[in-house]
């Protein structure tokens, strides 16, 4: 089944900059792991951006399980929170993505606004600490962190959702060897799960330990 | 590719800096960002037999409270003993850093009622008894704040029914001020380390730098916005 | 002990402060290089002894009352210079919080009792116990901790009852009488030196003692010895704090048992009770004019009472404020300046 379907996509931020996305086309099965590879502006954030509806190419469509998603679609509240359980973001930038006031709080964020019960949120939150060794740091300020921990954080609290797809944007920058170990095997069970990956990372061996197909980038 | 160093980066140069002004403004700025990173909302040690947050708030309420309703010398001076009770037990550093407020703000009100004691020095005893609430009020506050993480007082607010868009918006407005500060310090000292020349266009420099901490901190807003949709935010405060 | 306001004359208040000056300059010199810092925040433990020492109020001979001064136990604890500044500022306390001793008669009050008291106090124990140590030796410490004290209240009272005494020598009006305080030497001396060799010095070698005793006992790392010497530090004296501060929590708690004791010390009389003393045979009839229209400040509690209220509430309430802004004040002292900046850089 193919979970992905972008086609003939056209991007620009701004008119005189040019577009950063020219008739780009893209497929992903189910299961499938794609690593996003190319230089500086080459338009990977921007396509993550735009599979998980951030952002709205100009010409193109893009059609996730089959359902085309665009402003319209995703003004609709039931469909919108549908929509991003389904498909989750780490950021570049793990700031970004830290904004409560623990990281047991932030953790439990996603379930949250999911409608989740509370035993249940904290069931799933309590797991993510022991799995990601989050333990002793769960009532520490996540800004507050080292860069590493913060992306950790960040990755528990997006995989919290539960989401069938994870895009993932550098998801090795900032980590020390042994974490970016631990992610690596991490990464290999979801895909071993049947999740379906898109990763933005640098790292050359990625395809191959995963198992998946690499897309090169070219900044237009 | 190889990397060509050009010629002026292959000889070591005699560096000699003309003098330079504009230090005053480094110094405020960066003293200002360093203020705001500095403001750690986890700062608060909690001891291992602590208080939960709630019950700690309550006290502190209650305390200031008293001390401002308190009139006669008795109820205020065993107030007053208390906190200062409370207070010997800290570690010399904090003391210090809970007493200076605490008797800024005396200073500030013994200014206030100065005149008012100088026409009528008759007064004298109950302004003192002014001071004093003034400043153990202040004290009070201070060691609270010394004593429990922010986060923890954010969830006590919460158990006392406050809405949770109130206090999600405390916390982030704290993510602001911390994330943006460590930005400001960041740009001034990489600007200070950069510019070893005689740089009259300084003030420009900081001009942009505070332009660019502010056009940073409405970016940083908008992604935020963005992380939370990711997570199913669909701008019900409700859940908050 | 407390001289109050204007018992001695500006004059002599200005003399007894330039004296004491040089004190405190050589007492901060030497506190600073001796003192390890986290042993800087713990003379505030002795001064508050020391402040709550003052509060047990004893009735002496003759009708007045006293107290004991403690300056001698902080010096055996943390060494006589620390003993100067921890007296000095429990002095400061109770002259700017409980008007106990005059603002102006501050330098004279510190020259006795933090000066003259701790020196002779603590000269006297290194006397006795010199060629030997407290450890080796400690039945012969604790009777040279009791004669030194002992020796040191009653040099403390003798300097007050001259500093009394010289006042209507030297200052008096067109009558005859006395400006300020209005008794000589010949009466001032007795009167101080008696019920302070009889009784006040009894109880301050008794304190002293006692105190002294189950500091070394609980906390031996806290006495000036151990310091000075360098002595290791023995694992089991590092948790030891807590005796202590459970010894100032017992002593704060019986502060009351202070107001047993009526009546007014002598040479602390206020000015309306002073016309009515006695010491010559005859009331003395007059309150000397000094006294009439001298300085006066107010004060939060003065004489450590606040108005109608329960006067034990009081006394315990003024006990805990001032040990614990003395806990305070020396905590703050200890904190290096220079760490300070530099925590503010980094």
């Amino acid at each position: 089944m193919k979970i992905i379907e972008l086609k003939d996509i056209y991007f620009e931020y701004d008119r005189e900059e040019g577009p950063v996305l020219r008739d780009f086309s893209l497929e992903e099965e189910a299961g499938e792991a794609v690593i996003l590879r190319g230089g500086n502006g080459s338009g990977k954030t921007t396509l993550l951006r735009i599979l998980n509806g951030l952002s709205f190419p100009q010409k193109g469509s893009y059609a996730f399980k089959g359902e085309k998603i665009d402003r319209d679609h995703l003004a609709d509240n039931g469909r919108a929170k549908r929509f991003h359980k389904s498909v989750g973001y780490l950021f570049q930038n793990p700031d970004t993505m830290l904004f409560n006031s623990s990281v047991y709080d932030e953790i439990a964020f996603g379930p949250r606004q999911m409608g989740l019960r509370d035993e249940e949120a904290d069931r799933r939150v309590e797991d993510l600490l022991s799995l990601f060794e989050l333990r002793d740091i769960r009532d520490r300020v996540p800004y507050h962190l080292s860069g590493g921990q913060k992306k950790l954080v960040a990755l528990a609290s997006v995989v919290a959702l539960d989401p069938e797809v994870l895009t993932l944007d550098e998801p090795f920058a900032d980590l020390e060897k042994k974490r970016a170990a631990w992610l690596l095997d991490f990464l290999k069970e979801l895909k071993a799960s049947g999740r379906t990956l898109m990763i933005a990372s640098h790292r050359d061996d990625l395809a191959g330990e995963l198992n998946g197909r690499e897309i090169e980038m070219r900044s237009l | 590719m190889q990397p060509m160093l050009p010629e002026w980066m292959k000889t070591s140069e005699e560096y000699v800096p003309p003098g330079d002004g504009g230090a005053f403004y480094y110094r405020t700025l960066r003293s200002l960002g360093g203020i705001m990173s500095r403001l750690r909302v986890e700062s608060g040690r909690e001891g291992r037999c602590s208080l939960p947050a709630w019950l700690k708030l309550l006290v502190l309420i209650l305390y200031i409270l008293l001390m401002s309703l308190a009139r006669d010398r008795l109820c205020i001076m065993g107030l007053a003993a208390a906190g200062l009770m409370v207070l010997a037990m800290m570690p010399a550093k904090d003391i210090w850093s809970v007493l200076r407020p605490a008797l800024l703000a005396g200073g500030l009100a013994a200014v206030l009622f100065a005149p008012a004691v100088i026409m009528d020095p008759g007064r004298l005893s109950n302004s003192l008894m002014v001071v004093v609430k003034v400043i153990m009020s202040v004290t009070a506050v201070g060691i609270f704040n010394r004593r429990t993480q922010w986060n923890h007082v954010t969830a006590a607010l919460r158990r006392f029914r406050v809405p949770g868009v109130v206090i999600f918006l405390i916390d982030i407005t704290f993510r602001f001020i911390v994330l943006l500060g460590n930005l400001m310090t960041e740009m001034l000292t990489a600007l200070q380390l950069r510019s070893v020349g005689r740089n009259r266009k300084k003030y420009d420099s900081v001009g942009g730098i505070m332009g660019t901490v502010f056009l940073r901190g409405s970016e940083m807003n908008r992604e935020m916005y963005e992380a939370m949709q990711c997570r199913g935010f669909t701008d019900d405060y409700k859940g908050l | 002990m407390h001289i109050p306001e204007n018992y001695l004359s500006p004059a002599s208040c200005a003399v007894m402060t330039a004296a004491a000056v040089p004190v405190w300059v050589h007492s901060v010199k030497k506190v600073k290089e001796v003192l390890p810092r986290d042993k800087i925040a713990m003379i505030g433990v002795g001064a508050a002894f020391s402040f709550l020492s003052m509060m047990f109020n004893v009735p002496l001979v003759g009708g007045t009352t006293g107290h004991a001064v403690g300056g001698t136990l902080i010096a055996l604890l943390f060494g006589p210079e620390a003993a100067c500044l921890g007296v000095s500022v429990a002095l400061l306390l109770q002259a700017v919080l409980f008007g106990d001793g005059g603002i102006l008669a501050f330098g004279a009050n510190c020259f006795n009792m933090a000066f003259v008291l701790p020196f002779a106090g603590y000269g006297i124990y290194s006397l006795i116990m010199k060629g030997t140590s407290a450890d080796a030796r400690p039945g012969r410490a604790y009777a040279a901790a009791a004669i030194g004290s002992y020796v040191g209240i009653c040099a403390a009272a003798f300097c007050c009852a001259v500093e009394f005494g010289i006042q209507p020598e030297l200052f008096h009006d067109a009558a005859g009488n006395a400006l300020y305080c209005p008794y000589d030497l010949s009466i001032a001396i007795p009167a101080m030196m008696i019920p302070h060799m009889a009784v006040a010095g009894v109880v301050e070698a008794a304190f002293t003692v006692a105190v002294y005793a189950f500091v070394r006992k609980t906390a031996p790392d806290m006495t000036y010895e151990a310091i000075r010497d360098r002595l290791p530090v023995r694992e089991e004296s590092k948790k030891g704090r807590f005796p202590v501060y459970a010894l100032v929590a017992v002593l704060i708690a019986a502060v009351p048992l202070g107001l047993l004791a009526t009546g007014t010390a002598w040479g602390e009389w206020g000015a309306d009770e002073i016309a009515e003393t006695a010491e010559t045979g005859s009331p003395l009839g007059y309150t000397p004019k000094g006294m009439e229209d001298g300085f006066s400040l107010d004060v939060l509690m003065p004489d450590y009472t606040l108005g109608e209220v329960s006067e034990a509430v009081a006394y315990i309430i003024s006990a805990v404020t001032g040990t614990a802004l003395l806990i305070i004040i020396f905590k703050l002292l200890s904190i290096p300046l220079k760490g300070k900046n530099a925590a503010n850089a980094s």
